[in-house]
């Protein structure tokens, strides 16, 4: 309490940040932060119940609480205990990993099954294939994905292309690669990129992003035991700060399925992994203002469910799709170039991506680079607005003024329309 | 006298084949040196190796207790491989450039790289030379020849190799000291780098610092051979092994290998032994891994090579130089610590270069969606300004 001179003080400027939502540590002196950061989250409670829909229980009623990170260890502990002929390795695994996702494995399941690799991504999926073709379930770890990199060529042309090449008589299933991933708030271009675009143009390869415990839980449990090889990001900034009540069960969540979380007639917004928080907190923002969204959480980005994306967007017209990873030709491109394919005639607004900006990921910069909940209100209102150009730009075309004329006409008109809302 | 250390200590158990590679030290633990011919630093370079040494230590201890503070947000600590930037920046030539691994400030700090600077960059403040753009710790200074620092271990590897090549096609007088740890050594650009480098003629010195640690992975899981010098016969280069603690047998085995790299237009591998004190970097916890049955094991190897500071300082005491190492000690750690409190002060009150330099260098030029992402920006900054830290930027 040393910067306070009473507990009233202190109580006091804390309850006025926390209900003015400014960006946090606003009120804390200039020589007690670390880095600055961007809209403080809202205060909502982002923790689920499992869906019965998706998931069959047998013990329903036997949930423990667990952050995500926990979740992981419980998913390994279980793939280790119920098939023998699985291994779980990479960097600084045995004594539990730099993010503590395998603690207590080693000592339950043996240094044989449970290892330290040398320090070589391009060694670590290189040596996974192999240890695959002989049976065996390899799931390695990649400590940050900023370090996939060394091993693209293996998984691109090793893990994607085995079964095609051998026309099925090989393939690496047994694969199910675990990856640290995303922005964590102080991480700069090498602790917090996302890189699953590069991957995206991969045919073979499946990429699953989870959103909190239980779906990581039952997520990580179906990839390691896909038949097809998976590589499976962990948003890092979620391990402990994402907590819900999972059911201790050995259960899986069907890949390849997106899950609509909340539903709404306005606005379909899409995301994945740490952004999905962010899209439930701008509903929330949109949902005061009379706008009712509709979440989807896309889970599999390849190959990514377009029919639950399509069905939704046929209903509410507007998408907006947001992902940390830089806009150009980031997995938003081509969602929007599909949806704008199948769905051009239902959409009442172009597709709104907010996304990262096309520059490496900055490191003091991160509060302003970052797709956050005010930037993804903002694109909600964009989206909602667009209707009234829209049907303006239509009215204005079939009493024949011009084309280079209109902009003039439906600016104004909005003007006087804002201006008759505000009196 | 050179003595060898038995493989069970520094080596992997596993080892099968008897190398024969002794490391080269030249003085003992209580400062006594074995051959006058050793001795080609003077004076002044010694007393300011010594001083540098203690700078970099108490330096690097004030940085910690920052992080603790939440001033800094990331940092790495050299505890007992003071010596190795230091004693190599002393024997190699002002000209030489320099590619990093991560954990080798004191040559910065040799080059005179002031600690005002370190802290700003560490800090990513308007005053860093990267502008903040850069994470932490992530050195890249032309005014020194320091190439960019980058955190994929192992990626600079290829890279000395490559600057060494031009240096010798352009018959320059230059050579890349190019460091990595013993776990670099098991990137695939270990290899595709050392080989290059050996089969196209490279003008380039590669130092492994051998530290017995990458992050909780020790060495018994990093290789099963006898160390990473050895490899070197495979790819066709010279290589030693050197006592990383002592700071006059790194210097003499430097100016050596970089005449043989003069003379024969080609590579020269030094592996420095030496032990990581401290933790990997301030998100690590060595006590984890680090439990009291390893440090037991590894209890001969460290009373073995010992702690670099008071052995030169022993020996500066021998030779005259110094009339108590340890006031030595105490006067230049008092200077380090006041200039880092007073560098740290204003680290703090330094604000953030613009938010607008986010989008800036990422081509020569400004392309046209970068032009409209930062207007989309400060639009958006415009709508909701209380939502942005714009006091902690320019």
């Amino acid at each position: 309490m040393g910067l306070f001179k009473t507990k009233e003080d202190m109580l006091k400027v804390l309850t006025r940040a926390a209900s003015k939502q400014v960006y946090t540590r606003v009120l804390l002196p200039k020589s007690l932060r670390a880095f600055s950061a961007g809209p403080a989250p809202l205060k909502m409670d982002f923790s689920e119940k499992v869906n019965t829909n998706e998931i069959k229980l047998k013990n329903p009623t036997k949930l423990k609480k667990m952050n995500i990170c926990q979740s992981i260890t419980n998913a390994l502990d279980i793939a280790l205990a119920t098939n023998p002929n699985t291994f779980v390795y990479g960097e600084d695994v045995k004594f539990g990993g730099v993010f503590r996702c395998t603690v207590g494995l080693n000592e339950k399941y043996g240094t044989d099954r449970v290892f330290n690799t040398p320090l070589s991504e391009q060694g670590i999926i290189g040596f996974s294939v192999g240890l695959v073709a002989a049976g065996g379930v390899a799931i390695p770890e990649i400590q940050f994905g900023d370090y996939i990199f060394p091993a693209f060529d293996q998984f691109v042309n090793e893990v994607a292309k085995y079964r095609y090449r051998t026309n099925g008589l090989f393939n690496t299933g047994g694969i199910c690669c675990r990856v640290a991933y995303g922005a964590v708030g102080h991480g700069g271009h090498y602790h917090s990129q996302t890189p699953e675009a590069h991957f995206m143009h991969t045919a073979g390869l499946t990429m699953v992003i989870p959103r909190n415990p239980i779906q990581a839980k039952g997520l990580l449990l179906a990839s390691i035991r896909s038949p097809d090889p998976v590589i499976f990001f962990e948003p890092k900034i979620l391990y402990r700060m994402s907590e819900d009540m999972v059911p201790e069960e050995d259960y899986e969540i069907p890949l390849r399925k997106a899950e609509v979380i909340k539903e709404g007639k306005d606005v379909t917004l899409l995301g994945y992994g740490a952004s999905v928080r962010q899209l439930q907190m701008a509903a929330k923002m949109a949902e005061e203002k009379g706008i009712a969204c509709e979440i989807i959480d896309l889970r599999t980005i390849l190959p990514y469910d377009f029919e639950t994306i399509e069905k939704s967007v046929n209903k509410t017209g507007r998408l907006l799709i947001t992902h940390e990873a830089p806009i150009t030709s980031g997995a938003a491109a081509e969602i929007a170039a599909k949806t704008i394919e199948k769905c051009f005639l239902h959409m009442k607004a172009p597709v709104k991506r907010v996304c990262g900006y096309d520059t490496p990921f900055p490191f003091v910069y991160e509060p302003f680079y970052l797709p956050n909940r005010v930037k993804i209100f903002d694109g909600i209102q964009e989206l909602m607005a667009y209707q009234l150009e829209l049907l303006l730009n239509q009215w204005l075309s079939l009493i024949h003024i011009s084309e280079p004329t209109r902009p003039l006409y439906i600016s104004y008109a909005v003007f006087c329309l804002k201006k008759k809302k505000n009196t | 006298t050179t003595e060898i250390y038995t493989r069970s200590i520094v080596g992997s158990v596993r080892c099968v084949q008897e190398t024969g590679f002794p490391i080269f030290r030249t003085m003992d633990l209580e400062g006594n040196v074995s051959d006058s011919k050793y001795e080609i630093l003077d004076k002044p370079t010694l007393i300011k190796l010594f001083d540098i040494m203690v700078t970099e230590r108490e330096s690097d201890r004030i940085a910690l207790n920052m992080h603790r503070q939440n001033r800094i947000t990331f940092y790495f600590s050299h505890l007992y491989e003071e010596a190795v930037g230091p004693a190599i920046g002393a024997a190699i030539k002002d000209e030489d450039k320099i590619v990093l691994q991560y954990r080798e400030q004191g040559i910065l700090l040799w080059r005179g790289f002031s600690i005002q600077e370190i802290l700003h960059t560490v800090k990513g403040s308007n005053k860093d030379h990267a502008k903040g753009k850069a994470l932490a710790c992530h050195y890249s200074i032309p005014k020194i020849g320091v190439l960019p620092l980058s955190a994929p271990i192992g990626s600079k590897i290829g890279h000395g190799a490559g600057l060494g090549y031009a240096f010798r096609t352009q018959k320059e007088d230059k050579i890349a000291v190019t460091f990595m740890g013993e776990g670099a050594a098991s990137q695939g650009d270990f290899h595709a780098g050392l080989n290059f480098a050996a089969t196209l003629g490279s003008q380039t010195l590669f130092v492994c610092r051998n530290n017995c640690y990458a992050i909780s992975t020790p060495i018994e899981d990093q290789y099963a051979g006898d160390g990473v010098a050895p490899r070197c016969i495979g790819y066709g280069m010279p290589a030693i092994k050197v006592d990383g603690c002592d700071p006059l047998a790194i210097a003499y085995a430097t100016k050596h290998a970089r005449q043989m790299i003069m003379e024969r237009k080609g590579p020269v591998f030094m592996e420095v032994y030496g032990y990581r004190g401290g933790d990997h970097s301030t998100s690590d916890s060595a006590p984890l891994y680090r439990t009291k049955e390893v440090l037991a094991k590894l209890k001969p190897y460290l009373d073995a090579i010992g702690d670099p500071i008071i052995r030169l300082g022993k020996y500066l005491e021998k030779k005259g130089y110094l009339a108590n190492y340890k006031e030595q000690m105490d006067k230049v750690g008092k200077a380090a610590v006041a200039e880092c409190h007073k560098y740290a002060k204003e680290m703090d009150e330094t604000p953030y270069p613009e938010y607008k330099t986010m989008f800036e260098d990422v081509y020569s030029y400004t392309p046209q969606n970068l032009q409209e992402q930062m207007e989309q920006l400060d639009a958006h900054i415009k709508k909701f300004p209380e939502f942005y830290p714009l006091s902690d930027f320019k």
